[in-house]
C-alpha cells in the first residue's frame, strides 16, 4: 500500500527542493511523452528516459489503378506505405542512437493525409528514448538489438513494464503493409445474390488474403529479428482516402525475447473496484 | 473606474483576492480523486485562480528567405517572429497572472492547470490560464509559485516517486517555405511514390524548433526532465502572389517541468500490482 508520504520527505524535501531551485542552474535535462503513469512505470521496470524522439516524412503516394472484377495487391501502393513508415522510423532511431539510447519505448506510428494537397501523406513516429539502469540486460546480452539498433516498442508503459517483469525484452516494432484491391462483383452475380442469404467467397478471399500478406510480412520482419514472438499485434483495415474497393490491411506489434527461463509473475492482488468501468 | 496600466492584476481580479482574504471561503476546481490525490502528499487547496489576456496581433511578419525559415531564425520579422513574440507573450502573461493570483493567496502552487486559446475575430485572441492553487503543510516556501498541467492525482503519484512538478513549459514555432519546383515536382499526380523532402524538411524544422525552445524553457527553470502533456502541428498553404505557393507550419509543445527530490540515487518505487475484478 500506499507508504507514509512524511517518511519518504513528502512534503518537506519537495518544498525545500522548489525552495532551493533558481533559474538558469545548468542541470541534464530529460524530456518524454510519456504520461505520468507510464513515466514512473518505465522508470521502475529500470529505465531512465532520454529524451523525446521523433522521425517524420511527408510523403506522395503514387497511383495504381486495380482492375474493376480482380482481387489483387496494389503493390505500389504497398511499397508507399512501407516506405515511408520505414523513413519515419528510421529517422526516430537515429535520435535515439544519438542520445546513446538502449531503446525506444511508448511508439506512436501515425499517418495524416494532409489537406493541401492530393494524396500526400504525413508519416510520423514518435516516441521515449530510454536507456537502462543495468548495462546488460538479465539474459547477458545488451539491451540492443541485433541489428546494434535501439530497441523499440509501441507498447504502453504499463505494458512496458509488465512485459520486463515477466522476463522479457522487447526487440523492435515489426509491421506488414499490404494494399490490396477487392474485386467488384459481375452484375448477374449481384442480380443473382438478390435476396439470399449467402457467403460471397470472392471477397471472403480477398480479405483473407490481403490479411496474410500483411501478417507473414509482420513475422518475416520479426524472424530477421531473430525473436521468441510477438506481443500486442494489432491488424488494422485502414480505408485512407482510396475509395471503398482499396484498404490497406496493417500489422504491427513488437517482437520479444526471453530474459530469462521462467516466465513467472507475482501474483497479483485481486480488487473488486467500486466504481463503473 | 480607472483605467489599469497593464500592471499587476486587473482591479476587479485584485478584488476578489481581498475578498477571498477576509472571507477566508476555499474553493477549487480540483476534482474528487484529485483532491484526495494532493491532500495525500501533504496539499490543501486554497482557491481557483486565473489569468488571462486579450492581445491584438496585427502584424505578424513576414516569411521571406531561401529555404526553410523557422521563426528563432536571427532576422528579426523574417519567419513570423512577432507572431510567435505575441504567442509567448499571450501564454506567458496568462500564466504569470494566473501565478500572481495564487501567490497572493499565499498558495505555493497550482495544479490542474488549463490553456486555452479564442479567437475572437479581427486578430484578437484571449488567452485564458485557469487552475487550483495549493498550499503544502510545510514549513518552507518554493521559490516562486510552481504549475503544472497535471491533475491533482498525477501530482501525487509523482511526489510519492520523489518527483515534484515545477512549471510548466512550451514551445513554439512557425517555419515557411517556399515551393521550388523540386517539391511541386514531387507533390503532383504523376510523381509516383516519393518522398516530399522539401515538405518533410518544413515540419521536420518546425518540430526541431519548438522542442528545442521547450527544452530550454524546462531547462532554464533548474528542472531535471520534463513530460511532454500535448504536442501539435499545423500546416497550410498561401498564396502571396499569383503561380507562387509556400506552406506554413506551426508547432507547439506543452509540458510540465519536473524537478527531483528523492534522497538515494534511484527514486524509491512500491507499485502494487492488482488485478480488478469487473
Amino acid at each position: 500500500m500506499t507508504a507514509d508520504p512524511t517518511a519518504l520527505g513528502i512534503p518537506e524535501d519537495a518544498m525545500r527542493r522548489l525552495a532551493e531551485m533558481r533559474p538558469g542552474q545548468s542541470t541534464s535535462l530529460f524530456t518524454s511523452d510519456l504520461s505520468v503513469n507510464e513515466f514512473l512505470l518505465v522508470r521502475e521496470a529500470g529505465f531512465r528516459p532520454l529524451g523525446l524522439v521523433l522521425g517524420t516524412s511527408i510523403y506522395h503516394v503514387g497511383f495504381q489503378m486495380g482492375r474493376w472484377n480482380s482481387n489483387q495487391e496494389l503493390t505500389v501502393l504497398s511499397q508507399a506505405m512501407y516506405h515511408a513508415r520505414e523513413l519515419a522510423m528510421t529517422r526516430m532511431e537515429a535520435e535515439a542512437d544519438q542520445l546513446g539510447a538502449d531503446g525506444i519505448v511508448g511508439v506512436r506510428l501515425e499517418i495524416e493525409f494532409k489537406e493541401f494537397g492530393s494524396d500526400i501523406a504525413e508519416f510520423i513516429a514518435v516516441g521515449t528514448a530510454v536507456a537502462a539502469d543495468q548495462q546488460q540486460a538479465p539474459d547477458g546480452h545488451v539491451w540492443r538489438n541485433n541489428k546494434d539498433q535501439p530497441f523499440t516498442s509501441d507498447l504502453s508503459g504499463q505494458d512496458f513494464w509488465t512485459l520486463i517483469q515477466a522476463g522479457y525484452a522487447p526487440l523492435g516494432m515489426v509491421m506488414g503493409s499490404c494494399v490490396y484491391h477487392i474485386a467488384h462483383q459481375r452484375f448477374w452475380q449481384a442480380i443473382g445474390n438478390v435476396g439470399q442469404n449467402v457467403e460471397l467467397p470472392q471477397f471472403t478471399e480477398a480479405l483473407y488474403d490481403a490479411r496474410e500478406l500483411a501478417m507473414s510480412r509482420m513475422q518475416a520482419e520479426a524472424e530477421q529479428l531473430a525473436a521468441e514472438g510477438i506481443v500486442g499485434v494489432q491488424l488494422l483495415s485502414l480505408g485512407h482516402r482510396w475509395g471503398g474497393h482499396t484498404t490497406e490491411f496493417f500489422a504491427i506489434g513488437t517482437a520479444v525475447r526471453p530474459l530469462r527461463a521462467d516466465h513467472v509473475i507475482a501474483k497479483p492482488q485481486l480488487v473488486l473496484p467500486l466504481t463503473d468501468s | 473606474m480607472t483605467q489599469w496600466d497593464g500592471h499587476g492584476l486587473p482591479p476587479v481580479a485584485a478584488e476578489r483576492m481581498r475578498r477571498f482574504a477576509s472571507t477566508g471561503l476555499r474553493t477549487s476546481l480540483l476534482t474528487v480523486p484529485g483532491a484526495v490525490g494532493a491532500q495525500s502528499v501533504g496539499f490543501d487547496p486554497v482557491g481557483e485562480v486565473m489569468g488571462c489576456i486579450v492581445q491584438h496581433i496585427g502584424w505578424s511578419g513576414f516569411g521571406l528567405g531561401g529555404g526553410t525559415v523557422t521563426s528563432s531564425g536571427r532576422a528579426g520579422f523574417v519567419g513570423f517572429g512577432p507572431y510567435v513574440d505575441a504567442l509567448y507573450r499571450g501564454y506567458g502573461t496568462a500564466l504569470a497572472r494566473m501565478t500572481e493570483e495564487a501567490a497572493a493567496m499565499g498558495a505555493d502552487g497550482v495544479v490542474g492547470v488549463r490553456l486555452s486559446v479564442s479567437d475572437l475575430g479581427n486578430d484578437n485572441r484571449e488567452f485564458v490560464a485557469l487552475g487550483s492553487a495549493v498550499r503544502s503543510r510545510s514549513r518552507h516556501r518554493p521559490a516562486r509559485v510552481f504549475s503544472t498541467e497535471l491533475a491533482g492525482q498525477d501530482v501525487a503519484k509523482l511526489m510519492q516517486a520523489g518527483w515534484v512538478p515545477c512549471a510548466i513549459a512550451y514551445g513554439i514555432s512557425v517555419a515557411i517555405r517556399h515551393d521550388d519546383w523540386r517539391t511541386q515536382r514531387q507533390s503532383t499526380w504523376g510523381a509516383g511514390n516519393t518522398e516530399v523532402c522539401g515538405y518533410t524538411e518544413l515540419v521536420a524544422h518546425v518540430r526541431a524548433d519548438a522542442r528545442y525552445r521547450f527544452d530550454q524553457q524546462a531547462r532554464a527553470t533548474g528542472a531535471e526532465g520534463a513530460i511532454v502533456s500535448s504536442m501539435g502541428l499545423q500546416i497550410r498553404a498561401i498564396e502571396p502572389a499569383e503561380n507562387h505557393r509556400d506552406h506554413i507550419a506551426e508547432s507547439t509543445v506543452f509540458g510540465t517541468a519536473l524537478a527531483s527530490f528523492h534522497r538515494g540515487s534511484t527514486a524509491p518505487t512500491r507499485s502494487l500490482t492488482i488485478l480488478p475484478l469487473r
